[in-house]
């Protein structure tokens, strides 16, 4: 999978932040947390979980998404994410 | 601490402070220990149920956290994935879903909080075990609340759980904590007799005992010389007269130490002690108070008020019942009927709030009195009041 087709969509990114922080969470949850539909954030959490990003568990009729600490772009994400953050803390205190 | 107080470490007398070392356990630790040599030798071939029962204050919660802490520190040595798990089932307000949920919110602290049944959650709970290939001993606290008020179905679906899965590895194990094993005979015939085999009775503090749990916990919690011998010794004794309950005695020498403290004296003397035992309305009372429902609350409120109007040791059911009709329209609710009083009755009975003892056998009728043994229907009330206003209706409330 090409990374525009991550990194295209508010949503998806919105998902693995989401992920990267908590680690793991339901689909009703995370879709709440990123204010999204039920039905779009299923379909991001595919693209992400095919591009192996995420990673997913089933318990009866629960399924649990979480953060793909075994892959190595995955890893890379969220690094960028925190270098991200502090970078922009740093910004707003500059000014 | 502040300079001028008595205090080191006042934490250290916290009802949910565990202490590093236990005193005068070792072999009820022990015997714990072998009840679970196989998880260790031979994780996986067997599963365990023990019973741990003592009354009030007797160190049965603090010795299976020391055991649990123990144990999960042996098996990471050996390479063996065992979890422990200490669950208060009052705490969890007796819901075998709730109790459940947090265990798996052990392993999966983003499993959402609806949307499923407790049996699922159970075979959740297995499927994570076999996953993760991890055995886990939960013990459950307190476990006359989960029995009150569903019965004997979880410990039966808790004991059967193992024997459905034939061929797997057995992963779960038991550790169930009653301050009376009458308990036990609510349950199933079948489910008591896979319980009840390993039985470990924590007897009552003997005063000796409580001064060397007291001394130990003196070291950490106020300052050398501050605490002597008279006044530990004092504190002892009311705490071997409250059935060797040592978590009346730690906190009749926190109370004394904060009095001291408010004199800004120098050492804890027997008198603030004597002080301190008048005032008690235990901490952990004041716990199992505010884990009440909403209407388990109003209901011991009316109870206090009615203390107040009496100079009698005891009042009947009658009249607890008026009076809790009383408080709820003062608080604008509902009264609930009689079915349910009663049953509040029994469980605040069980807490040991409150007294219930059947009416002197001559008198006309039957009827039950209600007796306020430890506290002060005032400091009752006063802490009701506290409760009622701060938190509110509770919506999950009890049927
Ligand atoms: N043997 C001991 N050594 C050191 N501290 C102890 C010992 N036994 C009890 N304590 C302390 O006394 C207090 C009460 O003990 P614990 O909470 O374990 O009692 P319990 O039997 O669980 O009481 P309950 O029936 O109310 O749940 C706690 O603060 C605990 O740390
Ligand atoms: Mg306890």
């Amino acid at each position: 999978m090409i990374i525009e087709e991550v990194f295209s969509s508010r949503g998806r990114v919105r998902i693995l932040r989401i992920l990267s922080e908590i680690g793991e969470l339901n689909i009703s949850e995370l879709a709440r947390r990123a204010g999204l539909n039920y039905a779009t954030a299923k379909v991001h959490l595919q693209i992400l979980k095919d591009a192996g990003l995420i990673t997913h568990k089933s318990f009866g009729r629960i399924r649990i998404f979480r953060f793909n600490e075994d892959n190595r772009k995955a890893i890379m994400i969220r690094k960028l994410m925190e270098v991200w953050e502090q970078e922009n803390s740093g910004d707003s205190k500059e000014v | 601490m502040s300079y001028g107080s008595v205090f080191r470490d006042e934490t250290k007398l916290d009802i949910n402070y565990t202490p590093p070392e236990l005193q005068h356990r070792n072999i009820q630790f022990k015997l714990l220990n072998e009840y679970f040599r196989h998880a260790i030798m031979t994780p996986g071939k067997m599963t365990q149920r023990v019973i741990i029962t003592g009354k009030i204050g007797t160190g049965k919660t603090v010795l299976t956290q020391h055991f649990g802490r123990s144990i999960t520190r042996e098996a990471q040595q050996r390479h063996i994935n065992l979890h422990y798990i200490h669950v208060n089932c009052r705490q969890n307000k007796g819901s075998f879903f709730l109790i459940l949920q947090k265990i798996v919110a052990h392993f999966h602290p983003g499993f959402p909080k609806r949307g499923y049944s407790a049996e699922e959650l159970l075979q959740t709970l297995m499927q994570i075990l076999d996953d993760q290939n991890t055995y886990l001993i939960i013990t459950l606290d307190e476990l006359e609340s989960l029995i009150q008020n569903e019965g004997s179905e979880p410990m039966y679906k808790l004991s059967r759980i193992e024997e459905t899965r034939l061929k797997e590895s057995r992963r779960l194990s038991l550790i169930c904590i009653l301050r009376e094993l009458s308990w036990l005979s609510k349950l199933d015939a079948s489910t008591r007799s896979t319980l009840q085999n390993n039985i470990i009775q924590l007897d009552s503090y003997t005063k000796t005992q409580l001064q060397d749990i007291l001394n130990d916990r003196i070291k950490s919690a106020f300052k050398q010389g501050t605490v002597p011998f008279e006044t530990v010794i004092l504190a002892a004794e009311l705490g071997e007269e409250e059935d060797g309950n040592a978590r009346y005695a730690i906190e009749l020498l926190w109370r004394a130490g904060k009095y001291t403290d408010a004199e800004g004296g120098k050492e804890v003397a027997p008198e603030h002690v004597r002080r301190a035992a008048g005032s008690v309305y235990s901490t952990m009372r004041k716990d199992e108070i505010s884990t009440l429902d909403y209407h388990k609350k109003l209901f011991l409120l009316g109870i206090a008020r009615r203390f107040q109007q009496t100079r009698s040791a005891h009042i009947t059911t009658g009249e607890a019942e008026e009076s809790y009709k009383i408080v709820c329209e003062e608080f604008d609710k509902k009264a609930r009927g009689h079915t349910q009083l009663w049953k509040y009755m029994k469980e605040l009975t069980t807490l040991g709030v409150i007294k219930a003892e059947p009416s002197p056998s001559n008198s006309v009728g039957k009827t039950t009195l209600i007796g306020l043994p430890r506290i002060a229907a005032v400091d009752l009330e006063k802490e009701l009041n506290n409760m009622l206003k701060s938190t509110g209706e509770d919506t999950s409330d009890d049927n």
